[in-house]
């Protein structure tokens, strides 16, 4: 771990690795419950491991297990309720810690992409396959199942204010609102979105696509401005808390597009040129300004918002990163790998040279 | 932390054979037989439909197609979404497995499935389409073959046929049935199997090797148009022959008899080429009633009355073929020995002749010594494709490119192509070998245009 000599510099931190813990296979997905004292990660192979933080170091064990792998897990608001999806259909829904076992609904579909909590309400969203469902934890129904989407569901994310839902598949993104009897709103482009993000002022839908492009939906409008020219197709989105900044992956560079007044179109972006991996991750601070990413070598990237030229440190990870997740207060960083480490650093201001 | 790097860039991709055929022609028994099979790899397999098969240490994953069309419903841009998401989750679990092996539904189109591995940069950068393997149901495909895509493009774009359930079909047929397949696909290894029995080295771990050796064959078995339907190879004694013919649909039939040395039928196949050369000789009249000899000459045997009767004069016992223009069915003909007994051939076999040559799906074979002028090469292709990419399913190649030591392999499925330089020419003369697989494919406009790019 190295911090970059720099001169004339406005911002300088460090990443003071904090613990790790090794699990036996690559992480797919890690949530840090809403006090940041714990970690919910599970591996495709389908383990589904508690992570408790204890500051300097770590313990974890496992709470459940997903027959043919795992893809997702999720906290809700208060993390009272915890939640995994997986390849068996299954959604796992724990509450109230891990010592019991854990409420399992079952699917016809047999993959469950996406597992996500409203952030108002006690309200959780999966996929199952080509629908998405809706389950109410106060009364334990399922109380929403959409019809079938045009393929299996890429990806789903509750708009700011948990007052609806939207999902990618084949043809678009799709905004389903739990509660209203019109149907659900369609956002359509021929082709297949891959992720998506709110801004935070949820004025659009931001979508990586397969056919290596980003979309940004105007939300009331319906209105989109396709972006093309990366590398390859993109997986990698987070929004600055400002609702300013997008941040993309799609390729070797971190892509910075600036969505402030009459949106991105017709501007070009901000290339920060990370380094030779493919760029696996990007994660905007909660309520700051710093922006870390991780790329296919195994190296873990700080970037700051007004120091836009290079990074700002630098660490060697044992693997790719496959999550990259800010502490809910912004001061720590989990990082999954594709080997299995799941590993925590600090975010420390700059120590004098030496 | 540790600093084992668990590099993801490292070269090495996983193989990828893709399992094609109709539904019941033998997917299922095949999928048991390699998993079962004491072959030391450990395949992932992605089948059609979940829960079919299950073997306990194998990676089964049940995927349902999900076809994605990309740029406007281009259908050289179309992909299968759900074998993105399989494959790329199982990237994630290389440690798992060895190779892969994904089963596609009976009504499947192979093309979507192979241009994934092109148009998806993640998974084309780790894994490699070793080969896609079409089984075929002997008994039953010529029920489909003529009115169904599925069953054409499932041929069309096989590295290896299984021709399966031989036991259900008479060699005759069978023979047909090969010539048949062989003319819509002459790159594909063809292997008769029955209950999907098959050498797993036959079918996984093809390679490069496939490729080569499909190319490196004689050119003119690229291009199987024969001029006549039918031989037949009979084991005579010294002797007089009758041949006798009842009416049929045409007035002449070129007919060539030849001894072959060995009474098999591999001694029959041997002859082909001499029989393809009499066929292009001048003929020779022949009214009813003559007397013939085995004599290497090209015959046009007179066949307009009732009951018309040959005579051939067999000097030395042994094996012999006839090569006749028309099926002797059409005449019910047959040969008789002096006792006025009906012979049956050894061995017989029918030809798809030339002139009823009427496949919608070909295979363009051109084999050509010289070395290729690299900008004119480029630019015919950009413009072939660009013009019939939709009607080339595959495409293979070998090319020697002026200024370049070593060989250039390629292959492509409709627009999309992959080539590399490959190992020196060494001694090897240099010379260009390519095929191409399509729909309504102009041999002569292939062959003049790649001619004309040769430097």
């Amino acid at each position: 771990m190295f911090g970059m000599n720099r001169s004339a510099t406005s911002v300088a931190a460090q990443l003071e690795e904090c613990w790790y813990v090794a699990l036996p296979d690559h992480v797919i997905d890690l949530q840090w419950a809403p006090n940041g004292r714990q970690l919910l990660a599970v591996t495709v192979e389908g383990l589904v491991v508690a992570i408790e933080d204890l500051g300097e170091r770590a313990q974890f064990r496992s709470v459940g297990q997903h027959q043919l792998g795992a893809n997702a897990v999720a906290w809700s608001r208060d993390g009272q309720l915890a939640a995994s999806g997986g390849q068996d259909g299954c959604v796992c829904i724990w509450s109230g810690g891990f010592d019991s076992a854990p409420l399992t609904l079952r699917s016809q579909a047999s993959w469950v992409s996406r597992v996500a909590f409203s952030p108002r309400r006690d309200v959780l969203a999966w996929s199952a396959g080509k629908s998405l469902q809706l389950w109410n934890a106060v009364n334990g129904e399922v109380f929403y199942q959409s019809a079938e989407h045009d393929s299996t569901i890429a990806d789903v994310a509750w708009n700011p204010d948990g007052s609806a839902v939207a999902v990618v598949a084949y043809n678009g993104v799709t905004l389903h609102v739990p509660g209203k009897s019109s149907s659900p709103r369609k956002y359509t482009w021929k082709g297949s979105s891959l992720t998506l993000a709110w801004s935070p002022d949820a004025k659009y839908i931001a979508t990586g696509d397969q056919d290596s492009t980003i979309h940004f939906w105007h939300v009331k409008s319906g209105k989109d401005a396709r972006m093309s020219g990366f590398p390859t197709k993109v997986l990698e989105l987070t929004w600055h808390h400002s609702s300013r900044w997008l941040v993309t992956g799609g390729g070797s560079a971190i892509v910075l597009w600036d969505c402030s007044g009459a949106g991105p179109a017709g501007r070009r972006p901000h290339l920060w040129e990370a380094g030779l991996g493919k760029i696996t991750q990007v994660a905007f601070q909660p309520q700051g300004d710093y922006l870390a990413s991780t790329d296919h070598e195994g190296i873990l990237l700080l970037w700051h918002l007004a120091d836009r030229q290079e990074p700002i440190a630098a660490c060697k990870l044992s693997a790719a990163g496959t999550g990259l997740r800010w502490s809910p207060d912004g001061q720590r960083l989990a990082i999954g790998q594709a080997n299995g480490v799941v590993v925590v650093f600090e975010l420390q201001p700059e120590k004098a040279p030496v | 932390m540790t600093d084992t790097a668990n590099s993801p860039t490292a070269d090495h991709k996983v193989p990828v054979t893709v399992l094609t055929g109709f539904l019941g022609a033998g997917k299922t028994t095949l999928l048991n037989r390699i998993l079962c099979q004491q072959h030391g790899k450990r395949i992932a397999v992605i089948e059609n439909e979940f829960g079919e098969i299950g073997v306990d240490n194998d990676l089964v994953i049940g995927a349902e197609e999900e076809i994605f069309e990309m740029n406007n419903g281009c259908i050289c841009c179309t992909v299968r979404g759900d074998l993105i998401r399989i494959l790329g989750n199982l990237m994630k679990r290389r440690d798992r497995f060895d190779y892969i092996l994904i089963e596609t539904t009976g009504m499947a189109d192979p093309g979507p499935v192979a241009q994934t591995f092109f148009m998806d940069d993640e998974i084309g950068s780790q894994m490699s389409l070793d080969g896609v393997v079409t089984l075929v149901d002997a008994k039953h495909v010529l029920l489909h073959i003529e009115d169904s895509d599925e069953v054409k493009e499932q041929i069309a774009f096989a590295d290896v046929i299984l021709l399966n359930k031989t036991d259900l079909v008479t060699s005759a047929e069978l023979d047909a049935l090969e010539a048949r397949i062989h003319a819509m696909n002459a790159a594909a290894r063809i292997h008769r199997t029955r209950d999907a029995a098959v050498d797993i080295d036959k079918i996984l771990n093809l390679g490069g090797f496939d490729l080569s050796r499909a190319l490196e064959t004689d050119p003119k078995f690229l291009e199987p148009e024969y001029p006549f339907e039918w031989s037949g190879l009979y084991d005579l004694a010294a002797g007089k022959y009758t041949w006798i013919f009842q009416p049929g649909p045409d007035p002449t039939m070129g007919a060539f008899c030849t001894p072959a040395v060995h009474a098999s039928e591999a001694g029959m196949r041997e002859r082909v080429e001499s029989a393809v050369r009499a066929f292009s000789s001048p003929e020779h009249e022949c009214p009813p009633g003559s007397e013939c000899r085995v004599d290497d000459r090209f015959l046009q045997v007179g066949l307009e009355g009732e009951a018309l009767r040959y005579t051939w004069l067999i000097d030395q016992p042994g094996a012999y073929v006839w090569f006749t223009e028309h099926h002797p069915d059409e005449f019910a003909a047959v040969l008789t020995d002096e006792q006025g007994q009906a012979l049956e051939p050894l061995v017989s076999r029918e030809y798809k002749p030339d002139h009823e040559h009427d496949e919608e799906v070909t295979s363009v074979g051109i084999a050509t010594p010289g070395d290729l002028d690299l900008p004119k090469f480029q630019n015919w292709l950009r413009e072939l494709l660009a013009t019939h990419g939709p009607d080339i399913f595959r495409m293979k190649g070998i090319l020697a490119f002026q200024n370049s030591n070593q060989r250039y392999v390629f292959q492509g499925v409709h627009m999309l192509f992959d080539g590399r330089e490959d190992r020196p020419w060494g001694d090897e003369p240099r010379r260009n070998s390519l095929i191409f697989i399509g729909r309504n494919l102009n041999r002569e406009a292939l062959n003049q245009g790649f001619a004309a790019c040769l430097a």
